[in-house]
């Protein structure tokens, strides 16, 4: 479904910062990202939600090579990636409820056909009862679930989770992978780029380690 | 049964929710948006008073060319030996063989009197003393001009001591200075419209600028360069707007003010009453500032998405 060649990057004249990366998540795959800080992480993930270009290599999407599609066609892809932000990126301005919404809102869809699901899903990750709280107002843990909202509101086919329990304690970084473990059950491909060991130990699944910029498959 | 919220119920400053809120994804009342307002509000309340200051002087000057242009004065000098009714008559006569005049209307001699009253003082009204007959002609504006030149030779002609004062001289003066006065304030006013415009964008950019983010998470998520760009024109127009009605009607009191000031004193500029078409143009100074705000943001927002992937 998704696959690396080779790929290669570096910003503007500077070294390469990842380099001969090669892999493949197969559809419905559960992944760690995972690293010391400086190998490459952030610069891997954004290449693979579309946000850089690599410098050489081939990068294939859902089955598409990104080097030949055209930059209007691009949308259609992200719209298939779900991302959680270390950094959440919750508008500060905007409500839970519509920070959640605001995937379908950029497709052009109507309140009426997405209200019921938005709250739905806010509900799911337990945050039915904040669903006007505007993101100043929310917990660590509490903003991480409705990144977390956000990001599978839109029903991605892979999810990409940067760091999502580094804001938590323990408790929640369980209740989290939980989360993760139950969109995965229901199909979605996950890939959660993480320092967490324990997290990393309390659902084996494979493994992309960084290191240099370069990355090794374990498990 | 899941209870429907009420999105965005949450509690927003009075000021805010009345000129900034525009329900869009860019932040309505933070410190960008309620600057924004302001700051098109501030410019378009200047471009606004410029605006109404042009039209003044434009309707002043109009008024005084006129006034001028539309009266000629015929002086008649006792001369020894003339009877003044006969000099009277004559000039009379002459001017109602000339067209395009409207009224001869003869100064009574305490109508003289008050004219000379400033200069000779209020005792000039003595028999003694030997005042000069004058004669008001009102033209017809709305006719050709009656031949000034060929109208003062034959006034001179009807009768010693008969002359014609066209008031050209004076006239010249104030249209000289009227030309001046209207120069000046377009020129006022062209550098108040582009100094409007260049804060305006420069405003704009700054507030699309600080957030920044919001337009590179839209993208990230799959938004289409049209819907984020139709998103930001739509907060800019309706930021830009609230702003220049705010300007707009503050420069209405403004000009509320200054008329009643300027009209109930001896000024020599009054404020003119305000007339549709200048009401027009007066309501397109905020739709201009709107404009410019979401002409900018689109070029703005649409440069910044060409750069990213």
């Amino acid at each position: 479904m998704i696959r690396f060649e080779n790929v290669g990057l570096r910003y503007e004249s500077g070294p390469e910062v990842l380099r001969d990366v090669t892999f493949t998540l197969e559809r419905g795959s559960f992944h760690f990202l995972t690293g010391p800080s400086g190998a490459g992480k952030t610069s891997l993930l954004r290449l693979m939600f579309l946000d850089h270009k690599p410098s050489r290599g081939l990068i294939t999407m859902f089955d598409r090579p990104i080097a030949t599609l055209a930059r209007h066609e691009l949308p259609d892809i992200r719209r298939q990636i779900g991302v959680v932000f270390q950094d959440f990126r919750l508008i500060a301005h905007l409500t839970a409820y519509e920070n959640v919404a605001l995937p379908l809102r950029a497709r052009g869809k109507s309140e009426d056909s997405y209200r019921a699901d938005v709250i739905e899903l806010l509900q799911w990750v337990g945050m039915g009862e904040r669903l006007d709280a505007l993101p100043s107002t929310l917990s660590g843990g509490e903003k991480q679930r409705v990144a977390i909202a956000r990001a599978v509101m839109g029903r991605p086919r892979l999810l990409i989770a940067d760091e999502p329990t580094g804001n938590v304690d323990a408790e929640m970084g369980n209740r989290l992978l939980h989360l993760f473990v139950e969109l995965n059950r229901l199909g979605t491909s996950i890939l959660i780029a993480t320092h967490d060991r324990e997290l990393i130990a309390s659902n084996p699944a494979p493994a992309l380690v960084l290191h240099k910029g370069e990355v090794e498959i374990h498990g | 049964m899941v209870e429907v919220p009420m999105t965005g119920t949450v509690r927003r400053s009075l000021l805010a929710r009345l000129f900034v809120e525009t329900r869009s994804v860019m932040p309505a009342a933070g410190s960008t948006g309620l600057s924004l307002v302001l700051v098109i509000a501030t410019m378009c309340f200047l471009a606004s008073l410029t605006l109404g200051a042009v039209l003044a002087v434009n309707h002043a000057t109009q008024s005084w060319t006129r006034q001028l242009s539309g009266a000629l004065t015929v002086e008649i000098l006792a001369v020894e030996g003339q009877d003044p009714e006969m000099q009277r008559d004559a000039a009379l006569t002459a001017l109602s063989k000339t067209p395009g005049i409207l009224t001869a209307k003869t100064l009574s001699r305490d109508d003289v009197a008050a004219l000379i009253q400033p200069w000779l003082g209020v005792d000039v009204a003595r028999e003694d003393l030997p005042f000069p007959q004058l004669i008001d002609v009102r033209l017809d504006t709305s006719a050709p001009p009656p031949d000034l030149d060929a109208l003062a030779a034959a006034l001179e002609k009807s009768a010693p001591g008969v002359r014609l004062d066209s008031h050209r001289q004076w006239l010249d003066d104030i249209n000289g200075a009227a030309n001046a006065a209207q120069g000046l304030s377009y020129a006022i006013l062209a550098i108040i419209t582009l100094t409007t415009i260049a804060i305006v964008t420069f405003a704009t950019r700054a507030g699309l600028l600080a957030n920044h983010e919001i337009v590179e998470l839209l993208h990230l998520i799959g938004a289409r360069d049209n819907f984020i760009a139709s998103e930001i024109q739509r907060h800019f127009l309706l930021l830009g707007l609230r702003g220049g009605v705010l300007g707009l009607a503050l420069s209405l009191l403004a000009f509320g003010g200054m008329s009643i000031v300027m009209n109930s004193s001896s000024l020599l500029v009054s404020m003119p009453t305000i007339q549709p078409w200048t009401l027009t143009s007066l309501l397109l100074v905020p739709v201009m500032a709107a404009l410019v705000s979401v002409i900018t943001a689109r070029m703005t927002v649409m440069r910044g998405l060409g750069r990213m992937m």
